[in-house]
């Protein structure tokens, strides 16, 4: 062999390993989707936390290479960089941690004040089962459904615990699903909102909330595990971690780690989830037709948990009296979207009546969605499982 | 003293009930062949009655110290050997010991060997030789080459095994599911998924229901000690006032009161989500638009 065949033969074997001789039309499209997800974070401001290191996850896990030359890079090859962090998705850990920040950052004072806009919370996870029903439905298998159908509880950690367990194969497309319809919260639920109220009942004032004291605000992360776990002890990693979080927060001499879960902890956690959760989506395993019906049935859930909210509270004013009469406006906050729902029912409260704060009492079936959520995928978990 | 001494008792007793939940009550006897005529052999081409054990734990259990035995005046007959790898069973996993009376050939040989035609009695035994972990008596009228086994791994009733229709399943499952039991019986008898939606949405407003009666409970108590810790700064007896008498500070009042504080202490209201001077510095995170959502007073919409 003359030495220039010797470098063609090592620039061709070379050629073969890049991204130009492994590419296909899948990859393109999925390249196309992670450049969307970074431009509507970027210049639409969409979740950009979560889409843009989901989008550039999806820019890293479809770059094609030549997977038979044994590179260990991709993120289903076992032993890999990739591989090993996306553990915490396969194996379900990062969701947890997620939820031990969002516990530690959650106020819970607007729902201590109001218990009683935690059934708004409940209501709100019909979402989930509807849209479970749907995906029956359409063909899914009942473990794959209830996975899909957690989309509904509007929880992006809750989303990936669940179908890691349940169906891994559709994680990818769930967890985007369920991040992408977050994102477009305020597109989706202010016509259901307007849709299914009256003008009047859209100017109803709510109470203030009454001061809840520090005793109390330390009791219900410790008596809310404890309840809700006894109820659904599948649901622990993801409850106890929430409320484990929230009592560093309210208990007073645990500063420095609530500060270190809800800063440092999530912020990193949210890094490798986005990162490895769009990595996840590569075009072999994401460009199917169960996608789409993942899409379209994450669409009905949002759909069904947002109208079911606010119709509840129809249906509980019914049998409240005249002066705790709740705005229905806040029943959307009953899907998790911590804070972006709750935010909605304020902005359009305003809209019909300019001094007509709704947030804080919108923070109250807001968080309880979180609770809810976590709740349903207990339940689900343990029926299916 | 008395209190130290006390919070030192739970503290031990705790440690002591938390060792105990973690030591190996999770084994099982789990399937026993007394006569091996054309069973499993071992690793030297030989057959023998075989003891296996199971793993009933969702977690790795490390069996090394354990003991079998044939008999129950010596519950320590046959340890099992320390410093093998083999013996950590992983989650719902099985081992096999072959009872071959010739511990020498290795770790899964015992010393002792199951009598064909006589009753037979195998029990396990914690590291301490004491506590018995599990048990099982093998009647006699047990024919070769059938084996004495549990109807499902770690549990149920001990049943005899032909090789036939119930098979004989060393180191593997007693029951063989090619399918996930759960999701074929809802598959078939909730179809449409109404039997999950009605089960699962009672449970969820069931949890938050509890949790709700129960917070307006705690509320109830709290404002009430609250209450009366305010009649008691205030120097007024309970039976002196009628109920709402002492009202709630106002804003004002409340303002006033940290406004001094402030001034002339310097300190400001431990609770920080109710009233404070101080500025909270708050460092920026992906997540910290939720605490904003919380605290800020939220501006107005001017799209109309």
């Amino acid at each position: 062999m003359s030495f220039g065949d010797f470098l063609l033969k090592n620039l061709q074997q070379f050629w073969e390993l890049t991204g130009f001789a492994n590419a296909e039309i899948g990859n393109f499209v999925m390249l196309a989707v992670g450049l969307f997800f970074i431009w509507l974070a970027i210049k639409k401001n969409f979740e950009p936390m979560l889409l843009v290191p989901i989008g550039f996850g999806i820019l890293i896990g479809n770059v094609p290479f030549n997977t038979g030359a044994g590179l260990e890079i991709g993120i289903y090859e076992e032993g890999s960089v990739l591989n090993i962090l996306y553990n915490g998705v396969s194996a379900g850990w990062y969701p947890p941690l997620i939820f031990l920040g969002i516990g530690a950052m959650t106020d819970f004072s607007a729902l201590i004040a109001n218990p009683k806009l935690m059934l708004i919370g409940a209501a709100a996870q019909f979402g989930i089962f509807g849209a479970y029903m749907v995906a029956l439905a359409i063909g899914f298998a009942p473990d794959q459904a209830g996975a899909i159908a957690i989309i509904g509880g509007a929880d992006g950690p809750t989303a990936i615990f669940l179908s890691s367990k349940l169906a891994p194969n559709l994680m990818g497309a769930i967890a985007v699903s369920a991040y992408s319809y977050m994102a477009l919260v305020p597109v989706i639920q202010p016509p259901l909102m307007r849709l299914f109220t009256t003008k009047k009942e859209r100017l109803i004032r709510m109470k203030p909330a009454r001061a809840v004291s520090q005793n109390e605000k330390i009791i219900f992360p410790i008596v809310g595990m404890l309840l809700t776990c006894f109820v659904v002890p599948s649901g622990l990693p993801l409850l106890g971690m929430l409320f484990f979080g929230n009592l560093l927060r309210e208990c007073g001499v645990t500063n420095r780690l609530a500060k270190t879960a809800s800063n440092a902890l999530t912020d990193i956690v949210t890094i490798l989830l986005g990162m490895t959760v769009g990595a996840s989506t590569q075009a072999s395993q994401f460009l199917t037709p169960q996608t789409i019906f993942i899409f379209f049935l994450g669409f009905m859930a949002f759909i069904i948990a947002s109208s079911s909210g606010v119709l509840f509270v129809k249906l509980f004013n019914l049998i409240l009296p005249k002066d705790q009469k709740i705005n229905p406006l806040i029943g959307n906050a009953g899907v998790s979207a911590v804070p972006m729902s709750a935010r909605i029912s304020n902005n359009l409260g305003l809209e019909y009546d300019p001094s007509n704060y709704l947030l804080m009492h919108a923070m109250g079936p807001n968080v309880a969605g979180v609770i809810g959520s976590a709740v349903a995928a207990g339940v689900l978990l343990g029926f299916l499982a | 003293m008395k209190r130290k001494l006390f919070l030192t008792a739970i503290i031990v007793v705790a440690a002591a009930s938390t060792a105990f939940a973690q030591g190996r009550k999770s084994l099982r006897l789990n399937e026993v062949m007394v006569q091996n005529e054309s069973s499993i052999v071992d690793d030297y081409g030989e057959r023998h009655g075989w003891i296996e054990l199971f793993n009933s734990n969702f977690a790795p259990l490390e069996i090394s110290s354990v003991y079998l035995t044939n008999d129950p005046q010596q519950p320590k007959k046959y340890p099992v050997p320390l410093g093998d790898v083999n013996t950590r069973i992983a989650k719902r996993q099985h081992v096999v010991f072959f009872a071959d009376g010739q511990p020498d050939k290795g770790t899964f040989h015992t010393n002792f060997v199951l009598e064909p035609g006589k009753d037979n009695w195998v029990g396990v035994y914690d590291a301490d030789g004491i506590t018995l972990i599990d048990e099982v008596f093998i009647p006699a009228s047990l024919a070769a080459d059938n084996s004495y086994a549990r109807s499902v791994d770690g549990a149920g009733e001990w049943v005899v095994r032909d090789g036939g229709v119930a098979y004989i399943t060393p180191s593997s499952a007693n029951v063989i599911r090619d399918t996930n039991n759960k999701i074929e019986e809802f598959a078939e008898r909730d179809a449409n998924g109404f039997g999950m939606t009605v089960m699962a949405m009672c449970i969820v407003f069931c949890a938050l229901l509890v949790l709700c009666l129960c917070f307006y409970g705690i509320g109830k108590i709290g404002a009430s000690v609250s209450r009366l810790n305010k009649m008691r700064a205030h120097g007024v007896e309970k039976h002196e006032v009628a109920k709402g008498d002492i009202a709630h500070d106002s804003g004002e009042e409340i303002a006033a009161i940290v406004m001094a504080l402030h001034d002339h202490l310097d300190a400001h209201d431990t609770e920080n989500t109710i009233l404070t001077i101080n500025k909270v510095k708050r460092a920026y995170s992906p997540w910290s638009s939720k605490i904003y959502g919380l605290r800020e007073v939220p501006g107005v919409n001017h799209r109309r």
